[in-house]
């Protein structure tokens, strides 16, 4: 999951990256809303934390110039005063959620695991395709009731795919909601990790969960 | 630099009197030239008409013999008989020769003002005022005659130098603008009296300003006059509302700063513990002391949070309030909480009579509904319903009802939610600061809050204002 933070303090922006990318998000962060508003119109992104106040262009406006590019991914935004006025006109803006300043990261992981939840049409943070179910918030998957051990990438890919379930996913996709931006683009890392999810998912070769579409990506089976 | 000089020269009292001396001069100076004017051509009809009467004279005191003229008798006017006397008398011939003058005119040189009258029909006058060649000036009186018996026409003339009339002028004239004058100053120095007179109150509401920045003085006191008092009024609010607000500043600083000791003396505590222990086993640092410490400093962290809404919330002063859309808002924090709890799949009951206006500060409105409503969907179930009418019982009054289907408040807590401005540091552990910041804000429009159970079980929270209006929606929306 690749994630866009704007924060214009150093310091809590740094925490947030690192906090982030600890859990396994990919993350772009920004120090005013015009650079935001570049990374936020030049890469795709699955969900963005916004702060409301910030230099050059203010979080509301960067909420409504993203939103008028015709971006729809989650928004959360991180509010310092935490008056309703503001939490109203963020929202109002296009924003999702918001969280007030200081907060604690379980709680930004909490409410963007709800997000990007949503945002993939999901209820519950449970999601279960057959005998695979993957649980989004303690990011855990199961196989029949067994847990599944998988390492931290083949767990952000099978994640990506089943939240888009039935959906064909590029490599190009994969690649950038999965790795930082210098990433070797070229490297057959992706073919690697989706060999090693299907011998772990489906170690009898009978599910046949995730399909290679020649040319095209992968697509997660919704009837596996 | 420039402009700043301009603005601290600009004086009432100097636009008003340079206005008026502008509008004097101009109104004097045109009443002098009229009358002038009029004094002028006064004195030369009275001129004319004298010169006329002399023409008569001189008619009856001339013969004529063969084409000769003489003067029968001694001219009734003595000035004709004085040589230089200023008063004139000619005949003169068709040919414009002279054929008589009368001895007051014996030096004098007529020669270039013949010819003035040429023309003259019979019994027609001719009046003017001609300069001679040595520079004197005439009035000039003429009439055509043709002798009894004769064919040719004669014409009389009666000269009067201007000089005596230009001095009557010019003595009028002088008195006339000397009065004009006189009476310009007076108006001047009794405007300026007036002025000073009338802007004493502007004047006297500076010094008062002036004693309230200096601290002698609480408030603008003086009587003054009826259109300066919506001024005065009105910033009399403002210095009040000024005042409160400082106060309030103090007292949530205070307030925090005493707040903050209690968990800061814990951690403290904690923290002194902590290095004993691990200096002695470094393994002890357990569990239950980082809870701790976490725990205060979450309680610091509400603490700040909640003075800092108490901090920046308005006074809830209705003299100075703006008109806010009870509808509006409480559809735009709707809108807003069901996005956030878009999952929660709420149920949500809006019953809010339209054209209500709360008479205060928008935020603060946002504030008291934003954290009702907030509650209502967090702690409440799948249903939530929000009203606001205008009640006759016990009197007129706005009021606002928040219920949900959740498990209600329990009587503790409805306690302590009706203590109005309860500090944080006397708050049950884990207690949310929403209400007591909805408490405050109520309280400060003179509002009240009652906390119950609603029809469905859950929590019931009613909100009462007398500060409110109710307009008609098609008036206010045209």
């Amino acid at each position: 999951m690749r994630l866009l933070v704007v924060e214009d303090q150093s310091l809590l922006r740094q925490q947030l990256v690192l906090g982030l990318t600890r859990h396994g998000y990919v993350v772009d962060d920004a120090a005013d809303g015009k650079a935001g508003l570049y990374f936020a119109s030049e890469f795709a992104y699955d969900a963005a934390i916004i702060d409301l106040g910030l230099p050059l262009l203010d979080g509301i406006s960067l909420i409504r110039q993203i939103r008028a590019q015709g971006k729809t991914f989650p928004i959360l935004i991180l509010t310092a005063r935490g008056d309703w006025q503001d939490k109203v006109e963020g929202l109002d803006a296009g924003a999702d959620d918001y969280v007030v300043k200081p907060f604690q990261l379980e709680e930004i992981l909490a409410r963007l695991n709800a997000l990007l939840r949503r945002a993939a049409g999901f209820a519950k943070s449970l999601i279960e395709f057959g005998p695979i179910a993957l649980d989004i918030t303690s990011k855990r998957v199961t196989l029949g009731g067994l847990g599944v051990e998988l390492t931290a990438y083949e767990y952000k890919l099978l994640e990506y795919l089943m939240l888009h379930p039935g959906q064909v996913v590029s490599k190009t996709e994969l690649t950038e909601h999965l790795y930082a931006q210098d990433y070797d683009r070229d490297s057959n890392v992706l073919e690697v990790f989706v060999r090693r999810l299907r011998q772990k998912l489906d170690p009898q070769d009978t599910l046949h969960p995730i399909e290679t579409i020649r040319g095209q990506g992968y697509r997660f089976r919704t009837d596996a | 630099m420039s402009a700043t000089t301009r603005t601290s020269d600009y004086s009432l009292q100097t636009r008003l009197l340079t206005a008026v001396s502008v509008l004097l001069t101009l109104f004097l100076g045109l009443t002098g030239v009229v009358l002038d004017r009029a004094f002028r051509s006064s004195v030369e009809a009275g001129v004319a008409q004298q010169l006329q009467v002399q023409l008569y004279v001189l008619l009856s005191a001339v013969e004529e013999d063969n084409g000769q003229f003489y003067f029968l008798e001694d001219l009734r006017e003595p000035r004709f008989s004085q040589l230089n006397s200023g008063l004139y008398a000619l005949v003169s011939s068709p040919a414009q020769q002279e054929l008589l003058r009368s001895p007051s005119a014996l030096e004098r040189n007529f020669d270039d003002l013949f010819g003035r009258w040429a023309g003259l029909g019979r019994g027609e006058t001719f009046f003017a005022r001609e300069v001679a060649a040595d520079g004197e000036e005439y009035f000039i009186a003429a009439y055509g005659v043709v002798w009894e018996n004769g064919e040719d026409q004669y014409d009389f003339v009666v000269m009067e130098s201007t000089g005596t009339s230009v001095a009557e002028i010019n003595n009028f004239r002088a008195s006339l603008w000397s009065w004009l004058g006189g009476v310009a100053v007076l108006l001047l120095v009794l405007q300026l009296l007036l002025l000073r007179w009338g802007l004493s109150p502007l004047r006297r509401l500076a010094e008062d300003l002036k004693r309230i920045e200096s601290g002698a003085s609480e408030q603008l006191t003086g009587a003054y006059p009826l259109e300066l008092r919506p001024v005065t009024e009105n910033l009399n609010l403002l210095i009040k509302t000024e005042r409160k607000q400082q106060a309030r500043y103090r007292e949530t600083l205070g307030d925090l700063a005493h707040s903050l000791k209690t968990p800061l003396a814990v951690i403290a505590g904690v923290m002194n513990g902590l290095s004993e222990k691990t200096a002695a086993a470094p393994a002890a640092v357990n569990e239950e002391q980082i809870r701790t410490v976490e725990e205060q400093l979450e309680r610091m962290n509400q603490i700040v949070g909640y003075q800092l809404q108490r901090a920046v919330k308005s006074t809830g002063s209705t003299a100075l309030a703006r008109r806010v859309d009870v509808l509006d808002v409480a559809r735009r924090i709707l809108k807003a909480l069901q996005k956030v709890y878009a999952e929660r799949q709420v149920e949500v009951v809006c019953d809010i009579e339209p054209g209500l206006v709360f008479l205060g500060d928008e935020r603060d409105l946002m504030e008291v509904l934003g954290n009702v409503l907030d509650n209502a969907f967090k702690y409440g179930g799948h249903w939530l319903a929000i009203s606001a009418r205008v009640t006759q019982v016990p009197s007129r009054q706005l009021s606002i009802v928040v219920e949900d289907d959740g498990p209600g408040i329990s009587a503790t807590h409805q306690e302590f939610v009706l203590q109005r401005g309860a500090r944080l540091d006397t708050l049950v552990q884990g207690q949310g600061i929403g209400l007591a910041v909805v408490t405050d804000i109520v309280g400060s429009y003179g509002g009240q809050i009652d906390v119950g159970t609603g029809q469905r079980g859950g929590a019931r929270i009613q909100l009462v204002f007398q500060n409110f209006q109710t307009t008609d929606i098609t008036a206010s929306r045209s």
